[in-house]
């Protein structure tokens, strides 16, 4: 077997497709308060009150779902991708371990809950950008892409998940995202204490982690998808990602980020109507 | 209630312990070092290939086996300085050269149509060497010297046993034809050759010898 | 029967307004609506699956572009997703059209309860016509509507394998759904 496995080579069965994210962002469609909508609710936030709730949780369910996927593999490939001692110290590559066990069970709970939402596998695109973070040649990078930023991320869908589920009365989802959402605090965790850790002495290498970090932060926050405004269905959850060893002015930045993201989507959509022959 | 003053025997008339063991504290740091890098191995290669295997239900057993194999070599790590090696990574060797061939030939496989092969690996010839390894070692060590041994084998040993069950399920349900079943046993033999001339997980010797001398 | 759909040409999506009135023709003899003209609006910029239909001659259907989409193929066209949106539209038209909806809300201000429980009638009708249909998905929009319990469950069954319902009889499983 190769070390370092490419993106496109994912295994997957029959049911699933996959597209790139330059692929996903090709898709200037927004789904931000338009005419009827717009009457309908005044926020974007993904709550029971919106009339699209169901099938907004369910999609999100099923890209939380193929994100663990993503997340259980990318973790067991950086067990296997560097030497142990010399590019990725034994005790990291434990914790790789570890969260390749609990992204196996966050799968699990993901497929239950899909199924009890209506949802069947595979019946969503996925987006494999979180496998792509997880690619980088320094496991530094890939704690910082993949532990700091999209684990964060998993953070803030998960509160907006727990939320729903207590609003709506769910037994299960609440319930379940709140496991979760445990472990992936552990996860963030694992990111920024072996992040700081290993670049003790590397200022250099520290700076290009967190430059990373926050390039993947922007393609995530690509649309307004998580911000802490009303208009982002995903809000970002400051008090979780507090305890995750994010710092204030952290916080702040891809607070910043995700804004200006949903800025970008609105003028993206404006623009590609305004360009095309009518 | 007895006599809380009247003189016991230390050793509970059913408690069979004894005093005699096979290995000294060298000879178990060294096996000690072997399982470790072989649980290494394990752990990093079930970890690789989550990402190389379609089936579903595949991917998530490969996702939670890796863990619990780094735990195995976690444990074998915290032991070896308990065993007078300060430096773990000196004995978290392989026993010799043919079991290095072996990991390769085990994690050769990648192809998304080979999970038949990565799992008779795992499941057919590596897990049973594992299994054969602990049962010797624990039914050879003292039972009183070497406890710390002993109880990690036994927590080690209830969790190859169970992810064997599971390997051998999922290989049962992928073997589906007779051209399969040859697949399976021709990769399994392969492996077993190089097994055999490594001598076991530890090199010769990992299971003693069964000839009357 | 007339059926027009807007845009003609669609330039983010790649749908087709032919084959989209197609589908609509085919569902409206499926669904015995034959006598009826449809407006077919499609919104392109937005990725939700929101269908909000007008009773009038033509009757007005506004789509949102994902009714339509084949979401393991996002921005291509679903002819499954599309009868099955157009589906549930035309028989809420349909339901109107009977005189037994007379009292009922505009589509634009059903209350999220009150469309969870006119879209359990009509998807429940619509499998019974052979579309392909995921009972389950319907049961939990129920359930997000109501509540997780069994006596709701119940009440959703009642209204699944319902046919010939008013608008009022709707109304009153629902609130004993509710209740
Ligand atoms: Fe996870
Ligand atoms: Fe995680």
């Amino acid at each position: 077997m190769r070390k370092f496995f490419p993106v496109e080579d994912l295994a997957r069965d029959e049911r699933f497709n996959q597209a790139t994210n330059e692929e996903r962002m090709a898709d200037p469609r927004g789904t931000s308060n338009t005419g009827v909508i717009r009457k309908a609710r005044s926020t974007n936030r993904l709550t029971p009150l919106r009339p699209d709730a169901t099938d907004a949780a369910r999609s999100l369910m099923h890209g939380i779902m193929v994100g663990e996927i993503q997340a259980l593999e990318g973790a067991g490939r950086t067990c296997f991708d560097f030497v142990t001692g010399e590019e990725a110290p034994f005790a990291l590559k434990l914790d790789m371990a570890r969260q390749c066990w609990d992204e196996a069970r966050h799968v699990e709970i993901s497929v239950k809950l899909s199924e009890w939402m209506g949802t069947e596998l595979g019946q969503f695109i996925e987006n494999t950008v979180l496998f792509a973070a997880a690619c980088s040649q320094d496991p530094v990078l890939r704690l910082a892409g993949v532990n700091r930023a999209l684990e964060g991320l998993a953070i803030d869908v998960f509160t907006t998940m727990k939320e729903f589920g207590e609003l709506a009365g769910d037994p299960y989802l609440a319930f379940c995202e709140d496991w979760m959402l445990a472990d992936e605090v552990t996860h963030v965790k694992m990111g920024s204490v072996w992040l700081r850790k290993i670049t003790e002495n590397d200022p250099e290498r520290r700076k290009k982690a967190l430059e990373f970090q926050s390039v993947v932060d922007k393609i995530f926050s690509y649309g307004g998808l998580r911000s802490e405004s009303d208009e982002s269905p995903i809000l970002l959850a400051r008090r979780f990602r507090e305890l995750a060893g994010f710092s204030d002015g952290e916080l702040t930045e891809i607070a910043d980020v995700s804004l200006a993201a949903l800025n970008e989507r609105r003028e993206a959509v404006e623009k590609t109507l305004a360009s095309s022959p009518a | 209630m007895a006599d809380p003053f009247k003189a016991r025997n230390p050793f509970a008339p059913w408690d069979r312990r004894e005093l005699p063991g096979m290995f000294d504290v060298e000879e178990t740091a060294r096996r000690v070092g072997h399982y470790k890098w072989a649980e290494m191995k394990l752990f990093e290669v079930l970890g690789g290939w989550i990402a190389t295997v379609p089936e579903i239900d595949v991917k998530l057993r490969l996702g939670t086996h890796c863990y619990k194999h780094a735990w195995h070599a976690e444990l074998w790590h915290n032991r070896l300085p308990e065993l007078r090696e300060m430096n773990p990574e000196r004995l978290t060797v392989a026993p010799n050269d043919a079991m290095v061939r072996f990991i390769a030939a085990l994690t050769e496989p990648e192809a998304p149509e080979m999970t038949i092969e990565k799992l008779v690996g795992v499941y057919r010839v590596f897990i049973p060497h594992f299994i054969s390894a602990y049962t010797f070692h624990l039914n050879n060590t003292s039972q009183i010297t070497d406890g710390p041994t002993s109880r990690s084998i036994k927590f080690i040993l209830q969790d190859e046993f169970d992810d064997w069950r599971d390997g051998e399920m999922l290989i049962q349900t992928l073997l589906t034809t007779p051209a399969e079943v040859k697949r399976a046993s021709e990769h399994q033999a392969r492996l077993e050759i190089l097994l055999i001339e490594a001598g076991g997980i530890a090199g010769p010797g990992t299971i003693g010898s069964a000839f009357a001398e | 029967m007339t059926v027009t759909v807007e845009p003609s040409i669609f330039k983010i999506v790649k749908y087709d307004s032919k084959e989209i009135a197609g589908v609509a023709q085919e569902m409206l003899k499926l669904l015995g609506m034959e006598s009826t003209n449809l407006l077919i609006d499609v919104d392109e910029t937005v990725a939700m699956s929101r269908v909000t239909t007008t009773l009038s001659d033509p009757v007005h259907i506004l789509v949102m572009s994902s009714a339509f989409e084949n979401l393991k193929k996002p921005m291509t066209f679903s002819i499954d997703n599309a009868k099955f949106s157009l589906g549930r539209g035309l028989l809420r038209i349909r339901d109107r059209q009977s005189g037994n909806f007379a009292d009922a809300p505009t589509d634009e201000d059903l209350s999220v309860v009150e469309s969870a429980v006119w879209e359990t009638y009509c998807v429940g009708r619509l499998s019974r016509l052979g579309l392909k249909v995921h009972k389950q998905r319907w049961q939990y929009n129920f359930r997000n509507r109501h509540g997780f319990k069994d006596a709701v469950d119940k009440q959703f069954e009642k209204i699944w394998e319902a046919d010939g319902l008013t608008w009022s009889q709707l109304s009153e499983i629902s609130q004993h759904a509710l209740a």
